[in-house]
């Protein structure tokens, strides 16, 4: 075959297959436009669903749509709380200790597999006692089976968030213990059997489909189909939100006062909830820090206002300790330091410190590295020289911990920044004593805090727990270890049709969006 | 050609052996614990040890390397420590979306740059031949993530004449076209620049040769002459140059597969490495280092069958 072409030939029959793709016709018809397909992000494959042994986060999504819970969470004008799910037609706490439960009649498991059960509540749960997340279920003494719908949760000591941190949430899930014996025991990327009002199918690296489950006989969801495709990076799924191709997504904090500034028609932004606290650690046993007067003066150096509008744009609230916004026992102000570099010059003096030089280490991401700058200048501006240290994620979850090697004993700042449930009581638990040289990296003790500990656990009154998670606050902040910087929020930004219902901690639950 | 071929095979198989043991040295030189990383940092110690286990981390690192390339010469790369699914059937998931993208991207950069450089070389110093020239360096300058990003913006974005995410509805092929236009437009563009350049150098020298001015003088159709004898000669260096670039776009994919949420073999791999998930990264590496050489082999193949002193010298 000879080969005929010409420089007109040539560009004409490139550009007509150019045109070819960009012919909008033909480009419509791809996009999902059906009424009832909701179009979400998912950050990544679904690796393990099972809830023992999950990974967390996205698989979560996946449980809250296709497996039984007995409370979900719900916002309340104080705050979080919560409420009892579909499946079930009492959840009561009857005492400190015991928690009542009778199941919905007629909701029955995928694949043949019968009605749920009160057995299923107690297979699920009991086993999660020998699971990675054993840690919510340590309160859990033993299910009591009362009835084929009926049960008792026992908890081996009165633990006042059981229901908040570890019903409602991931590890809460319950599972069909037949399907689940009949896996082997556990199961990975696909569930053994529903009971919800979607089934599950997953194209790895692509999107996982959630279609309507033929044997579900409870309500059905505000959408028939949720499409939740992979998209490991928040940016590109801002720009897949832009380009139309998402309905929901989840975005950064540029993006959010972009968003603020100049909010599309259309579209809208909803914040579930603002559970992660960073702050600025400090190694009070590091001998550059040891003098409680350094650490104050460095307390009082950090201008927080200017980091905030700074890193992260005025799009997060300001923290006055480790209880975020909307819990028990949030703070609204410090009680031992302020903005104030005149006061920190004077510590410092009194201190006998001149030509102090530090180094802050911090995750290697755009917020972070420019919180560290701020922080840099503003140290820089009372004579503390400060070399900021980026890490990737490997280095920097372990730099504290001394079962990893030495690096803890070089520790001087850094910046870091915890997530939680909406319970008080999981930020509290890492700088007990017993984590110095696990999460407590500032590696202080206080006997007051770790008592304090054990009874806001144990105390069911609101207002009596509130003061416990204040008196810690107020402990930490006495350290002087700790400058708090910013609870950063879980926002979404949808079509404004659509009404998101995320949890506090940022999982969707899709089965419970609605129409507007 | 065959001792040519086995040795080439021979070859190929001592440079995959060097990848791998480049690559577990590489992996265990990072800091961190890889099973801190992977199990995130709130993991229990009983699932640390019980990851370790699986991982063969308790062992040597010597004894590691063996057991994989063992394991890997039975076509078994192990087992995804997280979803216990196998990874030969993971790669293999996302090996065709990879291929399809590299395809299409070097597939139209060849259209354009061949005939491209071909045209700058037979009319040298004309105005085509100066905006080739320019727009060529320029394309090359142009990062590929940049134009990932420009070119997401303008057609999907802006205009949205083209999906912005995604690989398509499976089993629709003019869907999955369509959502392959403008990743392979982002990483081809530059190679269109890389070709035309080749091209139109490897052309200029032989259209200077002897035959060519004689292929002239017998009143030979000029098309004839450029397309039926010179390229035929000077597309021999370009060949090679497109069984390298074809062979490194595979796991150098990773921006287009990130910024257009395409599954694919580079990011795959990269979320292994950012995960310590090593036997995905060792999987994910040693199919991609054995493409990569079997591509060039078949560069090499090509241009055996084209020039005969190349044969003749094997």
């Amino acid at each position: 075959m000879k080969l005929r072409t010409s420089r007109r030939s040539f560009l004409a029959s490139t550009a007509a297959l150019g045109a070819f793709g960009m012919m909008p016709g033909l480009t419509g018809a791809s996009f999902a436009q059906g009424a009832s397909v909701l179009r979400l992000r998912l950050d990544g494959d679904l690796e393990i669903l099972d809830p023992g042994y999950m990974t967390g986060g996205t698989e979560i999504e996946a449980q809250k749509q296709c497996l039984p819970f007995l409370a979900q969470y719900a916002t309340t004008e104080d705050g979080f709380s919560w409420e009892p799910t579909y499946y079930v037609t009492r959840l009561e706490q009857r005492d400190a200790t015991h928690i009542d439960f009778e199941l919905r009649e007629g909701l029955v498991w995928s694949g043949g597999y019968g009605p749920l059960t009160a057995n299923d509540v107690r297979f699920s749960y009991e086993r999660m006692k020998d699971s990675d997340w054993s840690g919510y279920f340590e309160a859990l003494d033993h299910v009591e089976v009362t009835g084929e719908r009926t049960g008792t949760l026992v908890l081996n000591a009165p633990f006042a968030p059981f229901i908040m941190i570890t019903l409602c949430h991931g590890p809460g899930a319950i599972v069909c213990e037949a399907a689940v014996t009949e896996a082997g025991g556990r199961y990975t990327n696909q569930f053994p059997a529903v009971c919800g009002p979607y089934t599950m199918d997953q194209e790895p690296g692509q999107r996982v489909t959630f279609s309507p489950n033929p044997d579900w006989t409870g309500p059905a969801p505000a959408f028939d189909t949720i499409q939740a495709n992979i998209i490991s990076e928040v940016r590109a799924a801002e720009l897949a939100f832009d380009a139309g191709e998402l309905d929901c997504t989840e975005v950064s904090a540029d993006a959010l006062a972009r968003l603020d500034a100049d909010m599309p028609e259309g579209t809208s932004v909803t914040v579930a909830g603002e559970l992660q606290y960073m702050w600025m650690g400090m190694n009070t046993e590091h001998p550059k820090l040891q003098d409680i007067r350094v650490r104050r003066a460095i307390q009082h150096a950090i201008d927080v206002d200017s980091i905030l509008a700074g890193a992260y744009s005025g799009t997060t609230a300001k923290s006055h300790g480790i209880i975020c916004p909307g819990l028990i026992g949030q703070r609204d102000s410090t009680t031992y330091y302020s903005y104030d570099p005149a006061r920190a010059r004077e510590l410092l003096a009194e201190a006998g410190v001149a030509g102090l030089e530090l180094t802050i280490r911090t995750l290697n991401t755009q917020e972070r590295m420019l919180t560290a700058q701020i922080i840099q200048a503003n140290l820089a501006a009372v004579g503390v020289t400060v070399s900021v240290l980026p890490l990737d994620s490997g280095s920097y979850w372990e730099m504290g911990q001394e079962s990893a090697g030495d690096t803890w004993q070089d520790l001087e700042l850094w910046l870091m920044r915890f997530g939680t449930t909406p319970d008080p009581y999981e930020a509290t638990s890492w700088f007990v004593s017993e984590q110095v040289g696990v999460w407590n990296w500032e590696r202080w003790t206080s006997e007051e805090f770790d008592r304090l500990y054990d009874e806001g656990i144990a105390e069911t009154d609101p207002d009596r727990r509130a003061d416990i998670y204040i008196r810690m606050q107020e402990i930490m902040e006495e350290t002087g270890a700790y400058v708090w910087i910013n609870h950063e929020p879980e926002a979404f930004v949808h079509r404004s049709e659509i009404v998101v219902n995320a949890a506090p901690s940022g999982e969707l639950d899709y089965r419970r969006f609605e129409r507007a | 050609m065959g001792f040519y071929l086995l040795k080439r095979l021979g070859l190929a198989f001592a440079v995959i052996c060097a990848v791998v043991l480049v690559l577990f040295s590489l992996l265990y030189l990072i800091p961190g614990d890889p099973a801190t990383i992977a199990l995130g940092p709130r993991a229990s110690p009983e699932a640390i040890a019980r990851y370790a286990e699986r991982m063969h981390l308790d062992e040597p690192i010597w004894r590691q390397f063996l057991i994989f390339i063992g394991n890997a010469l039975t076509g078994d790369l192990g087992v995804d420590v997280f979803s216990e699914r196998s990874v030969t059937t993971i790669v293999g998931e996302r090996l065709g979306f990879t291929l399809a993208l590299v395809g299409l991207g070097m597939g139209w950069a060849m259209t354009l740059g061949i005939p491209l450089g071909c045209l700058a070389a037979v009319r040298p110093n004309s105005w085509l031949d100066r905006v080739t020239g320019v727009l060529s360096v320029s394309t090359i300058a142009v990062p590929s993530f940049l134009v990932s990003i420009w070119a997401l913006l303008i057609f999907a974005v802006h205009l949205r004449w083209l999906p912005a995410i995604g690989a398509g509805e499976p089993g629709d092929v003019v869907d999955q076209l369509r959502h392959l236009i403008l990743p392979a437009f982002a990483i081809g563009l530059s190679w269109v620049g890389y070709l035309a350049r080749m091209v139109r150098a490897s052309m200029l020298e032989v259209m200077g040769e002897t035959y060519i001015r004689s292929a002239r003088a017998f009143g030979l159709a000029p098309r004839r002459v450029v397309f039926g004898y010179a390229l035929r000669v000077a597309i021999l260096p370009t060949i090679t140059l497109i069984g390298m670039g074809f062979g490194g776009l595979i796991s150098s994919t990773v921006f287009a597969e990130i910024i257009f949420a395409r599954p694919g073999i580079g990011k795959l791999i990269f979320d292994a490495v950012m995960a310590r998930n090593f036997p995905i990264v060792q999987g994910g590496v040693l199919v991609a280092t054995g493409l990569y050489i079997l591509v060039v082999l078949i560069s090499d193949l090509l241009i055996a069958w084209f020039d005969p002193r190349v044969r003749e010298s094997l």
